[in-house]
């Protein structure tokens, strides 16, 4: 396998082990943020300075990025999670680009905007791939649980799921949190696979990268969720020859699958038995009685 | 404070709302008996929702006390209300429309069967066999309120009357011991309502379980409630059985309105 | 002393210009409940209007100023048109408007980059900068002074279309419930329509004084976060609101580039945000919506 294709998937791995963070609270627990490369910063520069001032072995290294950026999230998520929607929103932005400028501003610690380099390069195929099988592993499951099952009723009805017991509050910083961790730990890769990081790499355009993964693949399937990180990325690389147009075609993505298809590729299906069952169904059979409408179990 | 009997599932005591300047409660008070199925019922407005809303915790109220099984539950959010034992079905539906029936119930059912967090990321431990059981005590709940064969469909794509059913079976899965009816039989056709009135009977009987039902359809309420509390205006204007509620004079005047004087 | 009459100048004019964008914002707020992150897009739209009519086309200021406010204006209800209609026609989740907004936000930022090149472009000196002294206490540029002036006329005229026009009665019964004020006859879409132009002239006017204060580049839109930041701390959907907040944060900016640190105003903008949203998430003059159990 080539550098260049080695270099490819490992990437792909990382944007997806974000994506599944992300996904996780937007798509399943229907927190829209824009701040999210805000922890992946978190994760990146955490583990850059454990290893490189510190000499820590990257695995728990990168572990505690991922735990610091939980830190950060829970911190900031308990007091402002009370706020819904659109307000959430807003304070998302405000959060991530705090989070950037406290990291250029802090050159004592963080050498500030000109970047931190000479991270080892910890992040190989194998490491990459380790850690996305056992990230998506747990993520998968987390979903097909009572878990899966409380964040997506927050989602659905917030009032209805207090109403049947659930603290939703408690929920939506546990979404939170989790996703931190998964974008805390795609930072400390992506640090370890580029060798240098800065901040403005964790900027609000990162976050909207992320964000229209998961809009793309489906808000609600994790699944669709890879199939996104899968594309972007792929299509990433395909147009690095015209980048100045990359960003420009993110834009019309999110505009266009919102206005033609909001459901995004898999909708809020997963890819599986079920689905394939489903299908089935919907082609070989012509006839179905009125009303009926099959869901995602 | 009058002697309270010792079996009362819940009271309100002086209860009132406002709603800026609205007095939506005024002073609002009533017992209910462990085992009870009680009717709460008065026209459009009068409170009977705003009442159910304060015993959950979705409003707080300006004065006034609420205790449930001796326990005062006044101020609590409705997630710890709803932890206490109480369960309640709304007025305009909420249920998880893009959800199948059985998650709907397995969302509920799953409050009283749990595993860890680890156990949930991992699938071992106690995962299969809770996941298992809830699965199953969900479909039993399913079978009892006739909607086994419409499992896996979408909620929102079921017929009206079958979702009004399929929320009574949520709230049952909660495994509740007080249950809060908000006007089940909305929108249904007197075949629908009989069978209702069946539903509401059997599950009393059969869980064993304390019910109060806000109702705007007389056939439910004279029928299935013993006890029945009529509001107008946030107020209590009367108390007691079917008989006595009928005859009221002033249940009368508030559904009827007054006999305007012929000039 | 004299710092401080300066740096109040200054956070005024600021805020007045960020009160300018920051009204439009909550005005399409009031109405459809969404925050539209394309707006930042309407501002660019109109600076590089004015800075194109000026410099390419020759034209003298007014012509341009009138250009780029109508082309920003009709840019917005373009933007609605294309973009917002069609999904608020099918389904009431704003966060599919939400993205939506992000994605034309980019879109818009982004034609420019490939259009006008990234680079950053001075306005030509049409408006004076020269400095003005006042009453011998200060000294301000004109520039401050003559955005100031220009924000209190557009907010004013805005005010007056608002309280004395049918379609200003029409826009403040829709900011309390569209739906009924469909209803009652009012065409909603055309509604609509209005809303958001004037939004995007609005934020015309802003970006002409933005792009002669920091000088003009695609990415300015990005300094709408802080007019969000500033419609927050006033109350989403208020426009008094927005005003206030609008000139809070621009004296906070000021006082705090001027007293403590230049490097440390955005941050302030960004703690003023969270404390706002933490302490009481409102705003100003917001109203608490509460959902009908």
């Amino acid at each position: 396998m080539s550098g260049y294709t080695e270099g490819i998937i490992i990437l792909l791995c990382i944007n997806a082990i974000a994506a599944m963070g992300v996904s996780l609270l937007t798509g399943f627990t229907g927190i829209f943020s824009l701040g999210h490369a805000g922890y992946m910063a978190v994760g990146a520069y955490t583990t850059a300075i454990l290893t490189v001032e510190y000499g820590v072995h990257y695995v728990p290294a990168i572990l505690l990025g991922g735990a610091m950026a939980m830190v950060v999230a829970y911190v900031i998520g308990v007091p402002t999670l009370k706020l819904m929607g659109d307000y959430y929103a807003i304070a998302s932005i405000g959060l991530g680009e705090a989070i950037r400028l406290i990291l250029e501003n802090w050159q004592s610690v963080t050498r500030g905007a000109r970047g931190y380099p000479g991270i080892e390069g910890y992040t190989t195929l194998y490491v990459t791939l380790a850690f996305f099988a056992v990230m998506a592993f747990g993520m998968f499951n987390l979903i097909h649980s009572r878990f899966g099952r409380a964040f997506k009723a927050c989602r659905d009805d917030y009032i209805a799921a207090s109403l049947l017991g659930f603290n939703t509050a408690r929920y939506r910083v546990l979404s939170l949190v989790i996703s931190a961790f998964y974008c805390g730990v795609a930072g400390a890769l992506l640090g370890g696979f580029l060798s240098f990081i800065q901040p403005i790499m964790f900027d609000m355009i990162k976050s909207t990268e992320l964000t229209s993964v998961v809009v793309f693949g489906g808000l609600g399937s994790m699944s669709g969720t890879l199939i996104g990180a899968s594309v972007i990325t792929l299509v990433t690389e395909l147009f690095r020859p015209i980048s100045q147009y990359r960003m420009l075609i993110y834009g019309a993505i999110l505009v266009i699958i919102m206005v033609l298809r909001p459901e995004g590729i898999m909708g809020q299906y997963e890819l599986g038995p079920r689905l394939f069952r489903r299908l089935k169904d919907k082609f070989s059979s012509q006839k179905r009685e009125p009303g009926e409408g099959r869901s995602s179990s | 404070m009058t002697a309270i009997p010792q079996d009362t599932v819940l009271e309100l005591e002086n209860i009132n709302k406002f709603f800026g300047g609205v007095h939506a409660v005024r002073d609002m008070s009533f017992n209910i008996r462990k085992g009870e199925l009680a009717g709460l019922i008065g026209p459009n407005g009068a409170g009977k929702t705003t009442i159910f809303n304060l015993i959950t915790g979705v409003y707080s109220p300006d004065n006034g006390y609420i205790s449930f099984l001796g326990e005062d539950i006044t101020n609590l959010k409705s997630f710890q209300v709803i932890r206490k034992g109480i369960a309640r079905t709304f007025q305009n539906l909420r249920l998880f429309q893009r959800s199948s029936a059985l998650e709907n119930v397995m969302v509920a059912m799953q409050q009283h069967h749990r595993y860890s967090f680890l156990e949930g990321i991992s699938h071992f431990g106690r995962w299969n066999r809770v996941e298992r059981e809830v699965k199953q005590r969900s479909m039993d709940i399913l079978d009892r309120v006739g909607l086994v064969e419409r499992a896996h469909q979408a909620a929102g794509t079921l017929p009206y009357g079958m979702q009004r059913r399929l929320e009574i079976g949520r709230a049952l899965a909660l495994e509740p011991e007080f249950l809060l009816l908000d006007e089940p039989a909305a929108g249904m056709n007197p075949e629908e309502v009989f069978e209702l009135n069946d539903l509401i009977q059997g599950i009393h009987e059969d869980f064993m379980l304390t019910i109060l039902v806000i109702e705007h359809h007389m056939d439910v309420i004279m029928q299935i409630c013993p006890h029945i509390i009529c509001m107008n205006f946030g107020a209590r204007i009367a108390e007691g059985d079917p008989d006595y509620i009928q005859g009221h004079p002033e249940v009368l005047k508030a559904y009827l309105g007054e006999e305007v004087e012929e000039e | 002393m004299e710092t401080l009459l300066q740096q109040t100048i200054n956070g005024l004019s600021l805020g007045s210009v960020y009160a300018l964008i920051a009204v439009g914002y909550s005005l399409v707020y009031s109405i459809l409940l969404f925050s539209n992150f394309a707006h930042g897009g309407f501002l660019v739209i109109g600076g590089y209007i004015c800075y194109f009519t000026l410099k390419s086309l020759g034209f003298n200021i007014w012509v341009a100023g009138l250009a780029s406010l109508v082309g920003a204006g009709f840019s917005a209800v373009l933007t609605e048109k294309l973009a917002y209609k069609p999904i608020r026609e099918r389904t009431n989740v704003t966060l599919y408007l939400l993205i939506a907004s992000m994605g034309m936000s980019i879109v818009i930022e982004n034609l420019f980059v490939i259009i006008a090149g990234g680079r950053f472009r001075a306005l030509p000196a049409v408006i004076p900068t020269h400095p003005v002294h006042l009453f011998g206490v200060a000294t301000t540029s004109a520039f401050d002074i003559i955005s100031l002036l220009a924000a209190v006329v557009f907010l004013g005229a805005l005010q007056l279309f608002l309280v004395k026009t049918k379609w200003g009665l029409a826009i403040r019964a829709a900011a309390y419930d569209l739906r009924i004020a469909g209803l009652m006859g009012v065409n909603v879409n055309l509604l609509i329509s209005i809303v958001f132009f004037v939004a995007g002239l609005l934020a015309a006017v802003g970006g002409i004084f933005l792009s002669v204060r920091y000088t003009l580049y695609p990415q300015l839109g990005m300094i709408t976060i802080k007019a969000f930041v500033a419609a927050v701390i006033g109350g989403l959907g208020s426009l008094p609101g927005a005003v206030v907040g609008s000139l809070i944060l621009g004296l906070s900016e000021m006082l705090t580039a001027g007293f403590i640190s230049s490097q440390l105003r955005d941050l302030v903008v960004f703690s003023l945000l969270i404390i706002t949203l933490l302490v009481r998430p409102q705003g100003l003059f917001g109203k608490n919506i509460s959902e009908k159990v």
